[in-house]
């Protein structure tokens, strides 16, 4: 089980910042920011009443809650004042957000590390929020009774709602701005006081569950959200990167600027010496605007050595990937249950199938880009970033100082979708700052930020399963081959050990392929590509490992289902028997799949010939974080295998729901972001360098493009789930399967193009 | 110099004739609603109006927009109210909201012309501006939502107008 999710009981969490100094931070990543002295100015003014580092309220009662997490268009910064907010007993008018710096007191409470991803954010901050809220509304509550002149045990009178709080019986009320001015309200709290807060039950609630309008939105509608690309500094100039033709391993052997230098404006080439590693072969031209970099960029004469990487294509890595799946030594067990060996031995029916996915690019609309600035002793970084905690590191690293003295500035993310873990975008800012002397803002041309993407690795899996006589599955064994994301990052924490003991794995590899499906002789093993590692550094894409390990396990299932002649959503429902340690969870993805098909009309609606309807069903996205999401995809297949999504039909159970619409849009957009690798967006490797350059070649999904899609949200009540990424995970096996119920084509590699399903027709 | 007419007002920036509007936007009048997304024209991210036409700012010289009007998201409304921008709340259409000038701008020009266009002409006038969120369906109920207003408007000021 990964061990950076320490959340065995979500209910015992609690505020103290030193509890939770798990993650990265226990591996000496941890920012000594706190030994900058003012370094964060935006600190909240005196005068203003702070239960909690999470948020403040002001003397005119604005409550601002402190996000912690990067918000990327998950409206997360929203979703933490809300959860204050119902606790606290504010009006949802008086509520603001500020991004956090990257003091660690801004760790989350239970990763112990400012880092966003994983659909972690809301599951994991959802009891500090609440707990913070209630603190504030004890201690507001407490003082005005004494404003009041109220016995301090009369306290419990007192009734807090929107902003106000008031005494019915002796018809007294008082504000939050008022209790804040008169300075009363000073109570602290300790962690066991905090702790022992009983929060509301769902009951109770009078926000949660409301889709109240989203903080941020109005200034994204007028041109006011300021994101990392409109960091303005006095003084400051621009950098425009210049990238080599080969994504890692090239270096520069000269760079001839006397062109460039006639470029107006033109300051300085600067050679990235990066020792972090993030980068090779990188060259900032520098100018007085951006306009001028981006000319200056082009007049460089770079001369490269490629490196060890140049030679290699996407069929390189595939066939690597083929090789190391065939060696009985190599990889790690991620799951080892029962002997699969014995059970293939005595099976009745054997069955292998291999399923490959490309390449994939993250493509946020904002492009790349950090601004960096040298102030005496300290570094400030601005970018938008969802891994701060590392990136400052990385910042450091590029400067050659100590982690202590970077500041990191969150701005809003132009997109994130796990792009901007990395920090890549902080070095060539950091270096060409240092280099000048002055502010520079760093911003990467779309070419730059497709062809050093970290990308989704190309990914190659083999599956054998073993049937008894009755065609129950029995035996799987599941192989995963391919570049490591969150290895990378060398930190041990974010690493799994092998159930084999062979060392730790990549777990963001393999999440998924520990389904909830009772299979009582399943391995699952986690095989690093380390040719694909090296020359295609790769990141976390939106789900991660389960965006490829369920477009395996679904298909596969529904390739076991037909070769018994079984319907495959009823074959799921079997498996999905909650035995042992699948108690719970598959009973969950069985009620969400069992909803799916009903909302589909799945098996009663008659449907015109070569369409058809196809299942999946996924636990992403990791075991011990899992949403339960089930997706019907109606398809229509022409005869030279053009695929027409028609409809997706998704259900998932999120066991509380905070923001009703806001899920909906996350799970809409989850599921658009998975049809889009499902059928468009495909990137390759050739001379070692991608060949997609811009949104000519590299092709998300368009409005014309748009299917329909229909969402429906489970809240049973259980815990709050994260609902960014399941969706991503369902749509492409269901397609898959959609087009093999209407045409009889069986697709195994994505994206699917209309050729692969025209030969598989054949077949 | 160069005199340009942004949001109805004149404004100088030194920027060389051949270069992009989208930097001297961004850059010397420090309106950074109008986003860079590709600087090739085919994610819509950087749409402004010159003369009330969208066009993409990334693909438009400065010199060739001098003598012209040109209207940027922070000049669509004067307090960001254009029934557009109320409706982009209405629906709360944005994620990420980087797209989403882009957006508004390109479907501001459709709206000009059209306050009553169908799915399929939405799709037709929309299909060049990316949104990697993949806010598309509520993007187009935004805009027929904010088409309806506009045609409420203009009717009820028909009926003013006729009594």
């Amino acid at each position: 089980m990964n061990s950076h999710v320490k959340m065995t009981d979500l209910q015992s969490t609690d505020l103290s910042r030193r509890s939770f100094l798990v993650g990265a931070a226990a591996s000496g990543l941890m920012l000594g920011y706190s030994a900058v002295p003012d370094a964060f100015a935006a600190t909240a003014p005196a005068g203003n009443f702070e239960p909690s580092v999470w948020y403040s309220i002001s003397p005119d009662g604005l409550v601002t809650v402190t996000c912690g997490k990067a918000d990327m268009g998950q409206h997360i910064a929203s979703t933490m004042a809300q959860i204050v907010c119902e606790e606290l007993g504010a009006k949802w008018s008086d509520m603001r957000v500020q991004l956090a710096s990257n003091d660690p007191k801004f760790n989350d409470p239970v990763l112990g590390a400012q880092i966003t991803g994983g659909s972690w954010s809301t599951m994991m901050n959802f009891d500090a929020m609440s707990r913070a809220g209630a603190a504030g509304r004890i201690a507001l509550t407490e003082a005005a009774a004494t404003i009041m002149g109220l016995p301090p045990y009369f306290k419990d009178e007192l009734v807090v709602r929107e902003s106000m709080i008031s005494h019915p019986k002796s018809k007294k009320q008082v504000s939050f701005a008022d209790v804040v001015k008169s300075g009363k309200a000073t109570k602290t709290f300790t962690p066991d006081d905090l702790k022992a807060i009983k929060l509301k039950t769902p009951d109770q609630y009078s926000l949660i569950g409301v889709s109240v309008p989203q903080i941020d939105i109005p200034s994204k509608t007028n041109g006011t959200a300021k994101y990392g690309i409109d960091v303005m500094l006095p003084g400051m100039v621009y950098g425009k990167i210049v990238t080599p033709p080969v994504r890692y391993g090239a270096t520069v052997k000269a760079v001839d600027d006397t062109d460039a230098k006639k470029v107006p404006g033109f300051i300085k080439a600067v050679i990235v010496d990066d020792k972090t590693q993030t980068t090779t072969g990188w060259v900032v031209a520098v100018a007085n605007t951006y306009a001028q970099a981006r000319k200056a960029a082009d007049a460089l004469k770079i001369t490269y050595d490629g490196g060890p990487n140049a030679k290699l294509s996407s069929q390189s890595l595939l066939d690597e990937a083929k090789r190391l799946q065939g060696l009985d030594d190599s990889g790690q067990f991620f799951v080892k249950n029962g002997d699969t060996a014995a059970a293939f031995g005595t099976a009745a029916k054997t069955m292998e199938a291999e399923y490959t996915t490309n390449i994939n690019i993250h493509a946020p609309m904002e492009p790349m880009n950090a601004t960096a600035e040298f102030k005496g002793d300290i570094l400030h970084i601005y970018s938008g970033n969802q891994f701060a905690t590392r990136s400052g590191a990385i910042a450091a690293g590029a400067a050659g100082i100590d982690p202590k003295y970077v500041v990191m500035h969150q701005m809003w993310l132009g997109g994130g979708f796990g792009r901007r873990l990395d920090a890549d975008m902080m070095v060539p800012a950091v270096q060409a700052a240092k280099a000048v002397g002055k502010p520079v803002k760093v911003i990467y041309s779309r070419e730059n930020d497709m062809t050093m993407d970290f990308s989704r690795p190309l990914t190659y899996q083999k599956i054998k399963a073993g049937l008894d006589g009755d065609g129950k599955l029995v035996a799987l064994n599941h192989d995963v081959v391919s570049a490591w994301p969150t290895a990378r990052w060398g930190i041990p924490d974010f690493l799994t050990p092998s159930v084999d003991k062979r060392g730790p794995l990549d777990s963001f590899t393999v999440n998924g392929a520990d389904f909830f499906y009772t299979v009582p002789n399943h391995n699952v093993r986690a095989i690093k590509n380390e040719m694909a590692h090296n020359a295609t550094p790769s990141g976390q894409l939106r789900s991660v490992a389960p965006g490829w390990t369920f477009w395996a396990v679904e298909s596969m299932i529904d390739e076991i289902a037909h070769s018994v002649g079984k319907d495959p959503a009823l074959y799921r429902v079997e498996l999905l028997d909650g035995k042992g340690e699948n108690d719970g969870g598959a009973q969950r993805l069985r009620n969400t799949l069992l909803a799916a098909m009903g909302l589909a009309g799945y098996g009663t609606k008659q449907l015109a010939k070569g369409e058809g309807m196809g299942v999946a069903c996924v636990s992403s996205q990791e075991r011990k974080t899992a949403s339960w999401t089930a997706c019907v995809a109606h398809v229509a297949v022409s005869p030279s295998g053009e695929v027409t999504v028609k409809k997706l039909t998704v259900a998932t159970d999120v066991g509380t729901q905070v923001h009703p619409d806001n899920i909906r849009a996350q799970v809409e957009g989850a599921a658009l972001w998975g049809l889009s690798l499902a059928l468009y967006e495909k990137a390759t490797l050739k001379d070692g360098g991608i060949e997609q350059t811009n949104f000519d070649s590299y092709k998300p999904l368009r409005m014309s493009q748009l299917p329909e899609v229909a969402v429906s949200v489970i809240a049973n009540g259980e815990h709050a789930t994260g609902v960014g990424e399941p969706a991503v995970t369902v749509v492409a096996p269901a397609i898959g399967n959609a087009i093999f119920n209407a045409v009889g084509a069986r697709v195994r590699s994505l994206p699917i193009t209309a050729a692969a399903v025209k030969e598989a027709m054949k077949a | 110099m160069v005199t340009l007419n942004i949001n109805g007002r004149n404004m100088s920036v030194e920027a060389a004739n051949d270069s992009p509007l989208l930097w001297a936007i961004r850059e010397q009048l420090q309106m950074t609603g109008t986003k860079f997304g590709c600087g090739a024209g085919l994610c819509g991210a950087c749409t402004v109006h010159v003369n009330g036409e969208a066009v993409r700012s990334c693909q438009t010289a400065v010199g060739d927009v001098v003598g012209k009007k040109v209207t940027t998201i922070e000049g669509l409304s004067a307090h960001g109210d254009h029934p557009l921008q109320k409706a982009w709340i209405a629906e709360q259409v944005p994620q990420c909201g980087y797209c989403q000038s882009g957006q508004i701008m390109q479907a501001a020009s459709l709206l000009a012309k059209n306050t009553n266009p169908t799915k399929d002409e939405i799709v037709a006038h929309m299909d060049g501006n990316l949104c990697r969120c993949m806010t598309y369906s509520r993007i187009q109920k935004a805009i027929m939502r904010a088409a309806n207003e506009m045609r409420t408007a203009s009717n009820s000021a028909t009926e003013r107008r006729a009594t």
